[in-house]
């Protein structure tokens, strides 16, 4: 039973010139007891859909069409004031990619949690502090922090605190935007571990994982989608995606994981020639015809459409539709 | 040391520092500008005093004294910033022999009177109001504000008073038309006498508060405008804060810049506040400021610029303290500055 | 979409209105004393003539035209600003982008001195030093102002100049063996082309401001007409409590609006250069 459903999601940034097609045409299902990986690389419009699942939008981004249902809710149609109330910390929650900055500076952690908290329930003040302790205990993290300013904790302690905020009201859903990419390996492991362990001790149902770094999907992940210009190209389970993958974007993806050059392992994907598109005016066609090896005449005409190529994998590209790959 | 006291330190060997820089800069002026303005100013009284010997004598010879003339520079200097540390701050020429000190004493209090409570309440509507703007950034109250407030703090302190001044003294007639009290009223603690200081008090004191507002309220709607987009109130928002602790959050951290902006616009807005004191013949350190420049009284002239800067490095250092007492990132010693 | 196009209106509404204030005001201060040639200190009619058709903006107390003396007192005021601004834009330009660019102990010594400076108000430095000069000419007024209001410059150029040092092509130039001046000239300022004019702009017209304060406490130009000039004397022979208001509403009217529109002008331009879009 799916826990998260998104049909025919339309999100675009409004600017001058016009529309920037950030999430075009999407739509997702997200199993109950699911950690899915988002891959793509930076640009791709990843982070704007996650945002846009729990409707954590604010202009110059706007919900075009779509409709977006979480744990039975139909979000798209509720008003801010609703999801904020109802929705936004107890069933679903974000750790923004932006995390180290995401503590209010001029409070301590815990007065951030008891306003929080207070947002969504009736609960003392010194029931928040002794539940949040005894959180911070389960999850591993050192119980003074709760007293101190977010720039008295590291970076990666500040990263694991958001998490633990995030999670405080055991969210079904949560979201991860690039949570790792800020911080050295070891500090990246904690982080990756702390995530793990939210579902294993039921805190969390399922979660979806944002990042350009393949590597790291492959330790946690369940499922992976691949986003490229705003649209999602292919979605499988992890083997699937990693070893058997069919769309020549995923494959460039996956490709470019194993080059030894740092600078293409950061960017995600330089294996690929070519720049993403500008996607104010994306290309006609199949968005990727004009950095696919493989382009026909058919991809730079017609949109391919997403096609099921086996249990729960969905790629979308004409040489898979035509059967040729 | 805890972080707090490091900083204090920090700031008064700061503001120590700036003081004797200041210092050489009011010693050094008169001895260095071409033409010597000190040595012309000596050899004129020189003149005048072999044509009337007493009293002009009297004044030359203390000025000598004072500048010391004949010794070397850095013992006049050291010389002058000892003098000036114990409280002497020298002779007036125009009022001789009355000591600088003493003069500016009975001036200061009324610039200081008129100076801090308008300070104080440009700052709060200025930042109030330009908070209001930044949270309703684009609208119609935002669009009709922001051009008063960037005429306002392009308008000088002085024109404004002379505007106010014209209209609600001279052709409306609602105050009086200046001074700090009315002429033939002796000081006293009666009712009639402070009704009619601050009958005197509110044209001066509006004409500051409305033109130093302006630049507080540009400057919080630029703080609130770029703390409503900060990262902590959008992860904030997306666990459900209520809007109104968002805006508590924003308006607190953006009012933390705005407090170390209120030490280092003290000076900016004493030295318009000093031109404002002359439109209203208030009789303050701009008052007795301008006199001595137009008798070109150095002595009273220098003593006047140490007062007001004492006074400015001193509000500086209020302002730290109270800031490194608002701000936990001064408190654990997370910021320097 | 429509509210889209509205702002963006106002976005350029706001640069053509200030432009075009600034430069009208200029323009009057350029061509008037050309076109009226009226001399701005001879006595040339009654004194106090309310504004008439002979005398457009009346007469002071000296009898002499007060619209001859605003043509004139525009002219300097701008003149005092640009050269002024053109000052402190030099010295504030040369040590941000010095303490920036080296970093170090010539970073931190310049700053300490940046920061004594910027403790002490530049508007009291100001009448300090021009206390002591008995001839005040526009230049030494301007100069006056210039190397008071320097700081505020050193401290924001020094930060873009930290930003810009880390990227790509400085590097590259380093690599190359260019001098620290040349690179400090030919690659980073031009970069900063944007926010030095933004700069120039602001300090122009904090400069006529500031002109104007030490004309009104008695330190301005010794010879010679400015805004401030006119006011001073306004002020001087007491025109305000004897209802003479066409002798100091224009000057100071004229300086309000010059001011800001280049207030309005660096707003402009700073909304035009650093655009707030977030991508995805």
């Amino acid at each position: 039973m799916s826990l998260l459903e998104a049909e025919h999601v339309k999100a675009y940034y409004r600017v001058r010139e016009g529309f920037v097609k950030a999430v075009d045409d999407v739509s997702l299902h997200l199993d109950r007891g699911v950690i899915m990986g988002l891959a793509g690389e930076s640009g791709c419009g990843k982070s704007t859909l996650v945002n846009t699942l729990m409707l954590n939008i604010r202009p110059p981004l706007y919900l075009i069409d779509g409709r977006i249902t979480l744990d039975g809710n139909l979000l798209s149609k509720m008003d801010k004031q609703t999801l904020k109330k109802k929705v936004w910390g107890v069933l679903v929650s974000i750790v923004p990619q932006s995390a180290l900055n995401a503590l209010m500076p001029t409070q301590k952690i815990i007065d951030l949690i008891k306003d929080i908290v207070h947002a969504h329930t009736d609960i003392s003040d010194s029931e928040i502090v002794s539940m949040s302790r005894r959180r911070f205990e389960e999850l591993n993290l050192p119980v003074e922090a709760l007293n101190m300013y977010p720039h008295e904790l590291s970076g990666g302690m500040r990263q694991r605190a958001v998490i633990a905020i995030s999670t405080l009201l055991n969210p079904k859903l949560l979201i991860v935007d690039e949570p790792t990419s800020a911080l050295d390996v070891s500090t990246q492991k904690q982080v990756l571990k702390l995530l793990v362990d939210l579902r294993k001790a039921k805190i969390i149902e399922s979660m979806i994982f944002v990042t350009h770094d393949i590597a790291v999907l492959r330790q946690i992940a369940d499922r992976i989608a691949i986003m490229y210009a705003g649209k999602i190209v292919e979605s499988a389970s992890t083997d699937d995606i990693l070893y058997n993958s069919k769309h020549p974007y995923t494959y460039g993806l996956i490709n470019a994981v194993v080059t030894p050059e740092p600078e293409v392992r950061k960017r995600g994907l330089i294996s690929i020639p070519g720049e993403p598109p500008n996607l104010l005016k994306p290309p006609s066609g199949c968005r990727f015809h004009p950095r696919c090896p493989y382009a026909m005449d058919i991809c730079r005409r017609e949109e391919p459409p997403l096609v099921e190529v086996g249990e729960g994998w969905t790629v979308a590209c004409h040489l898979v539709a035509s059967g040729r790959r | 040391m805890s972080p707090i006291m490091r900083f204090i330190l920090r700031r008064v060997g700061f503001l120590f520092l700036t003081f004797i820089v200041f210092m050489l800069i009011i010693f050094a002026l008169p001895r260095a500008i071409p033409g010597n303005p000190l040595s012309t100013l000596l050899s004129q009284l020189f003149q005048q005093a072999q044509a009337n010997p007493e009293l002009i004598k009297a004044v030359y010879k203390r000025l000598m004294d004072e500048f010391g003339v004949g010794k070397p520079v850095h013992i006049q200097f050291i010389d002058f910033i000892s003098r000036t540390l114990r409280g002497d701050l020298g002779t007036s020429i125009a009022f001789y022999p009355r000591k600088v000190g003493e003069i500016v004493a009975a001036y200061l209090p009324w610039s200081l009177g008129l100076l801090i409570p308008a300070t104080l309440t440009s700052w709060i509507i200025g930042n109030s109001l330009g908070a209001l703007a930044g949270y309703k950034r684009k609208s119609a109250v935002d669009n009709l504000m922001l051009p008063v407030f960037l005429t306002l703090s392009q308008t000088p302190y002085y024109w404004l008073a002379m505007i106010l001044l014209y209209v609600f003294a001279v052709n409306l007639g609602v105050f009086p038309i200046g001074g700090a009290y009315s002429s033939g009223r002796i000081p006293s603690l009666t009712f009639e006498f402070i009704a009619d200081v601050l009958s005197h008090y509110i044209l001066p004191f509006l004409s500051i508060v409305l033109s130093a507002m302006g630049g507080w309220a540009i400057g919080m709607r630029v703080m609130v405008i770029y703390e409503l987009g900060a990262d902590y109130i959008n992860y904030a928002d997306s666990l459900g804060l209520p809007d109104r602790k968002l805006l508590r959050y924003v308006f607190k951290n953006s009012m933390l810049p705005q407090i170390t902006g209120l030490a280092l616009s003290f000076g900016t807005i004493l030295g318009g506040s000093l031109i404002t004191e002359l439109v209203f013949n208030y009789p303050g350190t701009g008052y007795l400021l301008f006199r001595a420049i137009s008798t070109l009284d150095y002595p009273l002239i220098q003593g006047v610029f140490i007062l007001l800067i004492s006074t400015l490095l001193l509000a500086n250092l209020i302002v730290d303290f109270v800031y490194a007492y608002i701000d936990p990132r001064i408190r654990t010693g997370y910021l320097g500055e | 979409m429509v509210s889209q196009l509205i702002r963006d209106l106002l976005r350029i509404k706001k640069f053509d209105l200030s432009v075009a204030i600034f430069s009208s005001i200029l323009i009057i201060g350029l061509v008037g004393p050309i076109v009226y040639e009226v001399d701005p200190v001879k006595m040339i009619g009654p004194p106090e003539q309310p504004p008439s058709e002979k005398y457009p903006l009346g007469t002071d107390s000296y009898g002499r035209d007060l619209l001859a003396q605003l043509l004139h007192g525009i002219r300097n005021s701008i003149y005092i600003g640009l050269t002024a601004a053109a000052i402190s834009l030099a010295i504030g330009v040369t040590i941000g982008a010095l303490s920036g660019y080296r970093g170090g102990v010539a970073d931190s010594s310049l700053m300490l001195i940046t920061d004594v400076v910027y403790a002490l108000p530049s508007i009291m430095l100001m009448m300090l030093i021009a206390a002591y000069l008995k001839e005040r000419n526009p230049i030494f007024v301007a100069l006056v102002i210039g190397v008071t209001s320097w700081p505020w410059v050193a401290r924001a150029v020094r930060s873009q100049m930290l930003s810009l040092k880390s990227r790509d092509f400085i590097y590259m130039s380093r690599m190359a063996g260019l001098s620290d001046i040349k690179i400090i000239f030919e690659d980073l300022i031009p970069n900063m082309a944007s926010y030095i004019f933004m700069a120039f702009v602001l300090l122009m017209s904090g400069a006529m401001i500031a002109e104007a304060g030490l004309s009104m406490i008695g330190l301005g130009v010794t010879r010679g007409v400015s805004l401030g000039i006119i006011l001073y004397w306004a002020q001087l022979l007491e025109s305000v409590r004897r209802g003479i208001w066409w002798w100091f509403i224009p000057p100071g009217a004229c300086l309000v609006a010059l001011a800001t529109s280049l207030l309005l002008l660096s707003t402009a331009l700073d909304e035009y250069f650093s655009p707030r879009l977030r991508g995805g």
